[in-house]
């Protein structure tokens, strides 16, 4: 026989004081004459009558006495955990989930949050003995867990976490504590928990508590929760920077807008610095009302064409990693825009056609502080031109072109150029179809053929309207929005019937259902046709006010369409960009830190090149590097606004979890954790309460005399 | 006072040498044949002068008072007190708990016996008539109150030949002495009062309003008031002779607070009924008890404190 506690076998020794207490009050009753028993039997009923309570009192004593030897000797554990409920000898498996989301890092007294963590994490794991197994995971977006397996090697779990760091992403508790669960629940004969070591902030418990039942969980996995941090802490954050206008030209104010939010319970006053490429340029004072969020607005004149890195700060608080947002952005030179418009007819008047598109690209014709400037040529004067000088060829209601320029033009396209074309009264369809399609081949010009011209702009008996309009494209998706004015109030009163190509799309019918706009991808460029005139000839839409706006709309998504942009990228979220580019040497991506990695790079078709970066988990600028081009592209990732709200959960909204509270000065983790796993050990406490009652019984029982006169 | 030594067991010499000068006196006026220290209502021709009061028809003439004639011509009667000898009754109960006996020497009876006769003593010595009432269940024994020192030794004699038996019945004795005792005299009674104690109060008082001065010695055993017991006892009635055996110990606090009780009840009831009432403890010496009398007719109570 063995026994788990033998120092206990020395409370054997306590047999002794019933034995000695039983000798010394057996004795035979003592005869005693006494003057009178009249107070003496009075005295007996009152007694007895006390007495019979206390003999009540004594049984229960007794009762208490068996039950405490019987679960004394059966070495209860009491515990409301799962764990506690099981065999006591069983291993343990269980998972730590870390929580390094951005919010982690956070400084109360000098003390970061996510530090304490990591020593509670390394405590927790310390308490694997030599049968557990268990793994680590980290709780940000998305989470993952160090190893996929359960392992014994404790040291190699201790050395993910001292390694780890914190990130700037945001808390998804379920992404890494459904696998955890799907890691334990096939584990029959363990004891299993989960020890979630997290700041308890509401935004991040919330969306898990909406989306997930906690009740439905293994009911064999205990749940633990150790919260950290400081129960309130004041925060500031720069939640949103970004720049309204879709394109943005060098030399031209810009209006770039920020939120910032205060997440405390008075209002604050900040200075808000909004710097370009790390040069400060605008500063801010600003009062945010308590729990609140507010815009700050800056006009901003971009003098470098390019990507440029934009950032907002303000001043540091006790979450520091919010208190910067960044953004990266293409600046472009003002666009030099080529209109090709029809031949002058020797001795009529200058033909005008091209009045209405230049009118509404550049008013005033200036030649620069203006996002297009124009140049208007007519298809004679082509054979000199180098078309990759312009950001866009616009061809009006041209006759003929000669094949060298049309040579020309298919190859300014295929390489990236952008062609809109206008058809009208010159139009010839057979020769178009021949000319700018067929004898291209691959090169081809056009996105649809052409075919009769329907309707009469001379007696504008009928009119066409334009329907079915592509609001999802940039062309159209201006006019989405209501009081920017409806393109389908304009009148076509004659236009050329078409078939688009079979990978063009169409952007607007006709009322009847023909298309009416068209437009393909045609190499690196665009091509996008009008199947009506750029005058009032054929239609009334340039004079009325959607025209401007519709042609600036096309020509920005043509011109910014190679463009990649990256936006709202959270921090640990996979990127992939597409760049068409030829040439582009060697590329690197620089990350914020200004370390350098090489991308996994797929070098498609004619110089597309697809790219995905995966080690986006800093928050700051990633620029994607050619050798010979310099940067290429770039974008900005930051923390999700909602990580920046410190607000903590009540414990008891959280279902099913155990807290592991952190308690400096009372009970170690280690203890905790052996009461989690074990239950609260009743042998001990049974044994002492065993004796106290052994004792209680006697005393009762026999009255111990403290007068007693032999 | 050699010669007292030699009547009774009970007649300690040296006690009542000691003892020689007090007087046995009543507080209240007593009625006697013979003229003693005790005040009569009767208004005599003693020496001792009470009051003038004018001369009425019908008063001796022996009675005036021929100076203050002289001074103020008018006739004035100058009275006198009387002075009269005590009847007294020394009541004993003799019921079998008297004989109860405990870690003293002396028994309760023998006790009360050494009381009464030292009294009885002092009484006679101060030409005051003395007699005796011994009782149990009911009266057992009745001695007249005479005078003279030869009585002594008839009370001494029958207080040791009676032996304590039998229970105790205080109301009918009471009852009886108040029949036999028709003059205003002084009752001096020497009980346990093992008896229904709102009875026993009731009959003392009935007694008092009869206008007899009453002293009731309260005689109990060290034992009885303090109750030293704590194994598992058989206890014995000296009385009924009946038996109870209980657990002393858990007893005893219950006991001790019945008895305090007791006396407190006798001792406040029979005071506002102007009955002097005086506990005996046997382990008390009897000279002390019996100053105590004399001076202030003190006594100590059950946990000494004078009163």
């Amino acid at each position: 026989m063995t026994f788990i506690s033998p120092w206990f076998l020395l409370g054997l020794l306590g047999i002794a004081i019933p034995v000695y207490l039983h000798l010394y009050y057996r004795k035979t009753p003592v005869q005693k004459e006494f003057p009178s028993l009249r107070l003496i039997k009075l005295s007996v009923e009152y007694v007895a009558r006390r007495k019979k309570i206390r003999n009540l009192i004594l049984m229960t004593l007794r009762i208490l006495t068996i039950i405490l030897v019987v679960m004394a000797m059966a070495r209860p554990f009491l515990g409301a955990s799962a764990s506690a409920s099981a065999d006591a000898q069983a291993p343990s498996a269980f998972v730590v989930l870390l929580d390094n989301s951005m919010s982690m890092s956070s400084v109360d007294k000098g003390i970061s949050a996510f530090n304490s963590a990591r020593s509670k994490a390394l405590e927790l794991i310390e308490q694997m003995t030599e049968n557990d197994r268990a793994t680590v995971g980290f709780v940000n977006e998305p989470g993952r867990l160090g190893y996929s397996q359960l392992t014994w090697d404790k040291e190699a779990l201790k050395k993910i976490i001292s390694d780890s760091k914190i990130s700037a992403g945001g808390t998804d508790i379920a992404s890494s504590l459904l696998p955890a669960l799907k890691l334990l629940a096939p584990l029959k004969t363990h004891k299993k928990a989960v020890f979630l070591i997290t700041d308890m902030t509401e935004s991040a418990w919330r969306p898990f508590l909406d989306r997930y039942d906690i009740a439905e969980i293994d009911k064999s996995i205990d749940l633990v929760v150790v919260p950290m941090g400081a129960q309130e802490i004041d925060n500031m954050a720069v939640t949103d920077l970004r720049v309204e206008s879709p394109i943005v030209m060098t030399g031209k104010k810009t209006a770039v807008k920020a939120k910032i939010a205060n997440y405390s319970k008075q209002a604050k006053k900040i200075r808000a610095v909004f710097a370009i490429n790390g040069e400060r340029k605008s500063e801010k004072e600003l009062e945010v009302e308590a729990n609140s969020e507010k815009e700050a607005d800056f006009e901003i004149v971009f003098v470098k064409a390019g990507m440029n890195r934009i950032a907002l700060t303000i001043n540091s608080d006790s979450l520091p990693a919010d208190n910067e947002r960044h953004a990266a952005l293409r600046v472009f030179d003002p666009c030099r825009i080529l209109i090709v418009k029809p031949e002058n007819i020797p001795g009529a008047p200058e033909n005008r056609e091209d009045l209405f598109v230049k009118f509404a690209l550049n008013p005033l014709a200036k030649s620069k502080d203006n996002s297009f400037i124009t140049e208007s040529r007519s298809a004679n004067e082509l054979n000199n031109v180098d078309f990759k000088r312009y950001a866009a060829v616009i061809l009006i209601n041209q006759r003929r072109l000669n094949a060298d320029v049309l040579k020309l033009l298919s190859e300014y396209l295929m390489g990236g150029g952008n062609l809109i074309t206008f058809l009208g009264d010159r139009t010839e369809p057979e020769w178009y179809n021949e000319n700018l399609t067929d004898n291209l081949g691959g090169g081809y010009l056009l996105p649809a053929r052409l075919y009769k011209r329907v309707g009469n702009a001379v007696s504008k008996s009928v009119y066409y309207q334009l329907t079915d309009l592509d609001l999802g494209h940039p062309a159209f998706n201006i006019f989405e929005a209501e009081g920017n004015g409806d393109p389908s109030r304009a009148r076509i009163y004659e236009f050329f019937q078409v078939k688009p190509n079979a990978s063009a799309i169409v952007l607007s019918r006709m009322s009847h259902g023909f298309p009416g706009i068209v437009e393909e991808n045609r190499g690196a460029g665009k091509s996008l046709l009008i199947t009506f005139s750029a005058d009032t000839k054929w239609t009334n839409w340039p004079a009325k006010p959607t025209w401007l706006p519709f042609l600036h709309q096309s020509l920005i998504s043509m011109i910014t369409s190679k463009e990649v942009t990256v936006k709202n990228v959270k921090p640990g979220m996979p990127v992939s960009i597409t760049i068409m580019q030829k040439d582009t040497g060697k590329l690197k991506i620089v990350l914020p830190d200004e370390t350098e990695i090489n991308p996994s790079s797929n070098n498609g078709y004619k110089g597309i090149l697809h790219l995905t970066i995966t080690d986006t988990e800093q928050a700051g600028y990633y620029e994607i590097v050619s050798e010979k081009l310099g940067v290429l592209t770039a974008f900005a990732v930051n923390p999700p606004a909602v990580e920046s709200m410190l607000k903590k959960i009540n414990l008891r909204d959280i279902p099913r979890f155990i807290p592991l509270k952190d308690e400096p000065g009372k009970r170690t983790v280690k203890d905790k954790v052996s009461v989690l796993r074990n239950g609260y050990d009743l042998g001990g406490i049974s044994l002492i309460m065993l004796v106290l009652l052994a004792i209680a019984e006697n005393l009762l029982a026999n009255k111990p005399a403290k007068k007693r006169t032999e | 006072m050699s010669k007292t030594g030699s009547i009774s067991k009970y007649l300690d010499a040296e006690l009542l040498a000691k003892l020689s000068s007090m007087e046995v006196k009543s507080r209240a006026a007593v009625e006697g044949m013979i003229e003693g220290l005790h005040k009569s209502p009767v208004k005599g021709f003693n020496v001792e002068f009470s009051e003038y009061r004018q001369y009425v028809p019908g008063d001796s003439l022996r009675d005036i008072d021929w100076k203050v004639y002289a001074r103020t011509d008018k006739y004035y009667i100058k009275e006198h007190e009387e002075e009269t000898n005590l009847s007294g009754y020394v009541i004993m109960d003799t019921s079998g708990s008297m004989s109860y006996k405990g870690a003293g020497k002396i028994s309760k009876l023998d006790y009360a016996a050494t009381l009464a006769a030292s009294l009885s003593y002092l009484m006679l010595k101060q030409q005051d008539s003395v007699g005796l009432v011994t009782f149990a269940d009911g009266v057992r024994k009745i001695i007249r109150p005479k005078t003279g020192m030869a009585h002594l030794k008839i009370i001494c004699n029958e207080l040791e030949m009676t032996k304590p038996e039998s229970t105790t019945s205080i109301g009918e004795s009471l009852d009886a002495v108040g029949q036999i005792m028709k003059k205003r005299g002084v009752f001096i009674i020497f009980s346990d009062l093992m008896d229904n104690a709102e009875l026993v109060i009731n009959k003392l008082r009935q007694l008092k309003k009869r206008r007899h001065e009453i002293i009731l010695y309260h005689v109990l055993d060290r034992d009885e008031i303090s109750f030293p017991f704590d194994d598992t006892t058989v206890f014995k009635d000296l009385e009924d002779k009946s038996e109870i055996i209980t657990d002393a110990f858990t007893l005893k606090n219950e006991y001790l607070r019945r008895i305090r009780n007791m006396v407190n009840t006798f001792k406040s009831a029979l005071r506002k009924s102007g009955i002097d009432y005086l506990l005996a403890d046997t382990s008390i010496s009897p000279e002390i008890n019996l100053r105590s009398f004399f001076t202030r007719r003190q006594s100590y109570n059950l946990w000494g404190d004078r009163q």
